[in-house]
């Protein structure tokens, strides 16, 4: 032992002169760092209620609450996170995980109040101090824990698909798809927005387990279309995907087409074990549509004999000729239709009811029926020169080339129009051979079509115009001649924007041939006059009860004619409401 | 570290070897076996450093898997040995005349998964769990929310929504249920 | 093995030849006989670290015999990990240890990592790094104020705790957090290194050096604390291996194990780094090793703050957490804590939910086995000293 050992340890007296390190006064004097997980917040505005923040906090600190400022809407569930301070550990996996970036944490540390149930709060709906606070943890840019990139869609080449018919899409493989649906959070916001609420995410976690025996179960629950539903949907359920706030969403129709594409026709009611037990009631369904077949279909489930009048030579309405065959195979709708048929479903094809005596027997002789005879007749554009005969429908078209029929475009084609059904009409005279321009009178991005439609016709080298009105149709030689009007866009708030033409600023293009595609609208002449009188119609459309029935009570109608929406998913939807509700109208 | 393994495969069985990293093995052995071996690897094979003594609950095979982490301060590399035991009436070998430390792992294992080392130190003496009634918590069929839901007292206010339900109780509540009366899916 | 000094008790020892009793080298002892009484020292006492009890029989002021008893702490960790999905597991597995939790997080992760197949970004292996030496840091400052405090100098667990909150504050900054970090997340990092951190922790390093240059006048070059850490709880070589002794506790004995050095990870190969061990085994020597040890992080902070690279990425691709397979494996992945060796055993069975989570912490065997045999024959008195200086840490028992 040494005497510096004994004097050393004196040292320690000349830090008592020191400045102390305390800080007096913390709660002012000493704000959190800028990265410091505080207190929650949370953005309404971009908070869809999706309750992944419940689903990720391991302390079951969130419950999903309905708050009186928001209301439910088809891309909001109206719910919103209310957090439990006596289990929030502050680890910020909600704020990490929330797909649309509204939860956020401030810089905040302190609340005092006297009332423990107080620390049970609503971030956003209650006004806390430090709503404003910019400060505070928020997921960096560099950083996620969701995957936000959708897997890519194997496709056809430009080059070789925009010279022939073979489909383009080629479909997820078993990995991909597997992959793909690891992407789900499973919120279930895309089921409301869906309009035949398909349950997306109880097929996608089967895709997940690979268990496809139960999603094909799921996916015939509401929807007997699924391997077209899976090409062609409108697919509006990822529209509201949560993924789609911040990045691409969860490729949902592609993964319906893959569970159907795993399994072949036999395997289906193999699957399926539909069992039917007749009750010996016949229905009437008056157009083989898909929305026709599904109603045939879910009342075969019911028991009701089906007999279906279809004017064409097949099943499947504009499934078949209104959609070219790129898009949707003949051989995949044959594969849902034959299903439904193999359940005893009786279709006389090539049966047009134009007497009225032929409805009039059918009406008597069955007990209920169903009309979905689709829209069948194009709008015209009512211009002088419409009647020339290089102008054409837009469904004239695809009917013909469904019906392998001779066309000749000429080399130089217009169409008129900003629908799919446009869409699908330039890709198809493209397929043809021929030049093709689109004209719209309103702007790329108010376009109804679908964005890769769009897209897609654009990399096939279709030529856009957009703002543009035609204005008159002359015959110059062989060809037409067109005069085309500008417009300028007016704004007009809480409305979509108008075009109006500007005056004395036209064009003129030569033009082998001109495609009508603005819009289709119902031929309901068949219809016996006095059925005809008593059916309400508006704005060119059946009106239905929400179970699909007309006013005159034994009729119920679905599809184009009668919902607005005019697509291949809520006529499936209206035929599976009219099941439903044509066995409630029989059994009441 | 393929040397020590040969002169180990001269001896017994090794069922199988995964090399997981370089400095990290695996080897699943025969119970039996338990003592020979590890004397073995501490004695001959310098593997002196006994990391843990874990279990691991296969309820569905019924079995338990013992873990058994060796070090070898030459060579730097971690060995563990994987011994599979019947799940019913477990019971092991001790090893605390090997490692005197080993019995504090073997009176753990009694007590949270029920896996008995007779004569071990102490084996019987409760280690973290004074006054436990209930099965041993780690096994796989403890059910620790029923648990705590049973014993604790749950705040009340409490309510959550599912989106998906309560979309549709908002949004389409009269949509059509798909029929099922003709469907024997369940 | 020269430098081990005899028992300080072997000067003065009493009379041992009728009391107490030996049979088979151990007292027989007999609590009727009034020559001994039990004495409880925790749950909670000042003296114990953390929430732990040891049962002490004594005769006179000296330990006869010694029982650690734990359970108080106890939280299930590893049965609530195999309840949660995997990432919800990375929130829990920091709260095992207070005053370190980094090494944990550090160890789940890669073992998650090393499971699903990932490999990080360099960045987020140099930013890992320096957070784990951050926390090393932390810890031992935490540990030298324990140290003198158990020996009743608490002036020196005031600065130590001071400058470790400095230390916390820029955890604060770096990851949001000041004790549980919840920063190293399998994948990476959750955040990239705030703006002029590099040059605030630098002038840290150099603070805290002028503070380690008092505390070295003050408590190692001390009279007193020399007279009662030299020759306490003496730890022989032999000890190291039949108790699975590690870290500075081992290295106090001769015992070249260093998890960064034996089996380097992150970014320890490319740091300039030197084993530190010494050969006295007692408590004294444990704490030279640890104060070189707090000098050796030092220097290590200052390597990587020069080394860090400007940019990077912070974490590779994950796929969606909330459906996160893990595939059928097992790894353990191991890490130097200022304890010693700090491991995770994960074994995952190809679902979302890990099968088995084991946490393998230094305290484990030191602070039962070790201390029970350590503590006999010293005084009461000296039972807090050298539980600090075996660093024992409850939760790592209990877990």
């Amino acid at each position: 032992m040494s005497l510096k050992d004994i004097i050393s340890p004196f040292n320690v007296w000349k830090r008592a002169a020191q400045k102390p390190w305390t800080i007096k006064d913390p709660l002012n004097d000493r704000p959190g760092a800028d990265n410091y997980r505080g207190f929650h917040k949370n953005d309404f505005d971009k908070c869809v209620g999706c309750g992944t923040c419940e689903d990720i906090c391991q302390n079951a600190a969130i419950d999903l609450v309905p708050v009186q400022t928001v209301e439910t809407d088809m891309s909001d569930s109206g719910l919103r996170p209310k957090i439990d301070y006596g289990r929030c550990c502050w680890c910020a996996l909600c704020v990490d995980v929330c797909p649309t970036g509204s939860l956020t944490m401030s810089n905040d540390y302190t609340w005092v109040t006297d009332d423990p149930e107080e620390y049970r709060f609503i971030p956003g709906a209650d006004k806390m101090k430090w709503d404003d606070c910019e400060k505070g943890y928020k997921r960096a840019e560099n950083f996620q824990l969701i995957d936000f990139d959708r897997i890519k869609m194997n496709e056809l080449g430009v080059e070789e698909r925009s010279s022939s018919f073979i489909e383009m899409v080629k479909g997820y493989s078993k990995e991909q798809a597997i992959e793909e649906a690891e992407r789900c959070l499973e919120c279930g916001i895309c089921v409301a927005r869906c309009p035949a609420h398909m349950d997306i995410p109880e097929y996608i976690k089967a895709i997940r387990e690979d268990d496809i025996e139960l999603a094909v179960q799921i996916l015939y629950k509401t929807n007997p279309f699924s391997a077209s539903c899976g090409r062609i949907c409108t697919h509006h359920c990822e529209d509201v995907c949560s993924l789609a706030h911040n990045g691409e969403p969860i490729a949902i129709r592609w993964l319906k087409r893959y569970i159907l594409d795993q399994v072949s026709p036999e395997e289906i009611s193999k699957i399926l074990k539909d069992i039917i037990q007749t009750n010996n009631k016949k229905i009437a369904i008056i157009g083989a549509g898909p929305g026709g077949l599904s109603a045939a279909y879910y009342l075969r489930l019911l028991g009701y004999e089906i007999e279906i009048f279809e004017s064409n030579e097949k099943g499947g309405g504009m499934l078949r000729y209104g959609i070219p065959e790129y898009r949707l195979p003949y051989d995949q709708l044959d594969k849902d239709i034959d299903y439904i048929v193999s359940l005893g479903v009786k279709i006389n094809y090539n049966t047009k009811i134009s007497e009225e005596a032929k409805f009039n027997e059918i009406y008597n002789s069955h007990d209920a029926l169903f009309i979905s005879p689709g829209l069948w007749n194009s709008i015209p554009v009512n211009i002088t020169g419409e009647e020339l005969p290089n102008v054409i429908s837009g469904i004239d078209l695809l009917n013909k080339v469904t019906n392998k029929e001779e066309i000749d475009l000429g080399s130089k084609v217009a169409v008129i129009g900003g629908g799919n059904s446009a869409m699908d009409a330039a890709r198809t005279a493209k397929r043809l051979g021929a030049d093709v321009e689109i004209y719209y009178r309103r702007r790329i991005e108010d376009m109804p079509a679908d964005v890769e439609e769009i897209e897609e016709a654009q990399d096939e080298n279709v030529k856009f115009f957009p703002q543009t009105t035609p204005l008159e149709i002359k015959k110059d030689g062989s060809g037409l001649k067109f005069i085309w009007g500008n417009n300028k866009m007016i704004y007009e708030e809480g409305k979509r924007p108008k075009p109006v033409l500007i005056k004395g600023e036209t064009f003129e293009t030569n033009l082998d041939t001109f495609i009508i595609a603005i819009g289709q609208n119902a031929d309901l002449s068949f219809l016996p006059t006095e059925i005809r009188d008593n059916i309400e119609t508006k704005w060119g459309k059946v009106v239905v009860n929400e179970l699909g029935q007309t006013s005159v009570e034994k009729v119920f109608s679905g599809g184009d004619a009668s919902n607005s929406k005019a697509d291949a998913v809520s006529a499936i939807a209206d035929g599976h409401k009219a099941a439903v509700g044509i066995d409630r109208y029989l059994n009441k | 570290m393929e040397q020590i393994l040969n002169r180990l495969k001269q001896k017994i069985e090794i069922k199988s070897v995964i090399n997981k990293r370089a400095d990290l093995y695996f080897i699943t052995i025969k119970k039996e076996h338990i003592e020979l071996v590890l004397s073995h690897l501490k004695q001959q094979e310098n593997f002196t450093h006994l990391a843990f003594l874990q279990a691991v609950d296969y309820i569905e095979d019924d079995k338990f898997q013992l873990t058994y982490m060796l070090y070898n301060y030459d060579i730097k590399v971690n060995l563990g040995i994987k011994v599979f035991i019947d799940r019913d009436k477990s019971e092991m070998t001790s090893i605390h005349k090997l490692w005197p430390h080993a019995w504090q792992y073997q009176r753990e294992l009694k007590e949270l998964f029920g896996i008995d080392f007779p004569g071990s130190p102490r084996v019987d003496e409760s280690f973290v769990l004074e006054g436990w009634e209930e099965i041993p918590p780690m096994r796989r069929d403890f059910d620790t929310l029923a648990y705590s839901v049973k014993t604790f007292y749950q705040r009340p206010g409490r309510t959550t929504n599912d989106p998906k339900r309560y979309m549709k109780e908002k949004l389409y509540k009269n949509f059509a249920k798909s029929p099922e009366s003709g469907r024997n899916d369940e | 093995m020269s430098r081990i000094s005899k028992n300080k008790y072997d000067n003065f020892k009493a009379d041992r030849s009728k009391f107490p009793q030996m049979e088979n080298g151990k007292a027989i002892i007999d609590l009727d006989s009034h020559k001994f009484t039990k004495l409880w020292q925790g749950p909670q006492h000042p003296g114990v670290t953390g929430n732990m009890a040891v049962e002490l029989t004594i005769s006179g002021d000296e330990i006869v015999q010694a029982k650690t008893h734990v359970g108080y702490l106890h939280r299930g960790f590893e049965k609530l990990l195999e309840r949660r999905k995997y990432i919800q597991c990375f929130t829990i597995v920091c709260r095992i240890c207070v005053p370190e939790p980094d090494t944990n997080e550090y160890c789940y992760s890669t073992a998650v990592e090393e499971l699903a197949g990932i490999e990080i970004p360099e960045k987020a292996k140099w930013i890992r790094t320096l957070n784990m030496e951050m926390s090393r840091l932390a810890s031992f400052l935490m540990w030298l104020g324990g140290q003198a405090g158990s020996l009743g100098m608490g002036a020196i667990g005031q600065w130590t705790v001071g400058m470790r909150d400095f230390w916390l504050d820029l955890f604060e900054e770096m990851t949001g957090g000041r004790i549980y970090h919840m920063y190293m997340i399998p994948g990476g990092v959750r955040k990239d290194l705030p703006e002029g951190f590099i040059m605030r922790a630098k002038h840290l390093v150099v603070e805290t050096r002028k503070l380690l240059f008092d505390i070295e006048k003050s408590f190692f070059n001390n009279a007193i604390i020399k007279s009662r850490l030299k020759c306490l709880g003496i730890i022989t070589p032999e000890m190291v291996d039949e108790y699975g002794i590690v870290g500075p506790n081992a290295r106090a004995s001769g015992k070249e194990y260093d998890v960064r050095m034996n089996n380097p990870y992150l970014k320890y190969p490319e740091l300039d780094i030197k084993m530190i061990t010494s050969m006295g085994g007692d408590a004294f020597t444990r704490a030279e090793v640890r104060y070189q040890e707090i000098h050796q992080t030092l220097d290590l902070i200052s390597q990587i703050l020069d080394k860090i690279p400007e940019k990077g990425e912070i974490q590779a691709k994950i796929p969606n957490v909330v459906n996160w397979k893990i595939p059928t494996g097992e790894t353990y992945v191991k890490a130097e804590s200022t304890r010693g060796e700090h491991g995770f055993y994960v074994v995952s069975d190809g679902t979302k939910y890990p099968r088995r989570v084991y946490n393998r912490g230094a305290s484990y065997t030191q602070a039962i086995s070790v201390l029970e045999k350590l503590a006999v024959n010293t005084s009461i008195s000296d039972l807090a000293g050298l539980m600090v200086s075996l660093h024992t840490c409850p939760p790592e028992i209990e877990r």
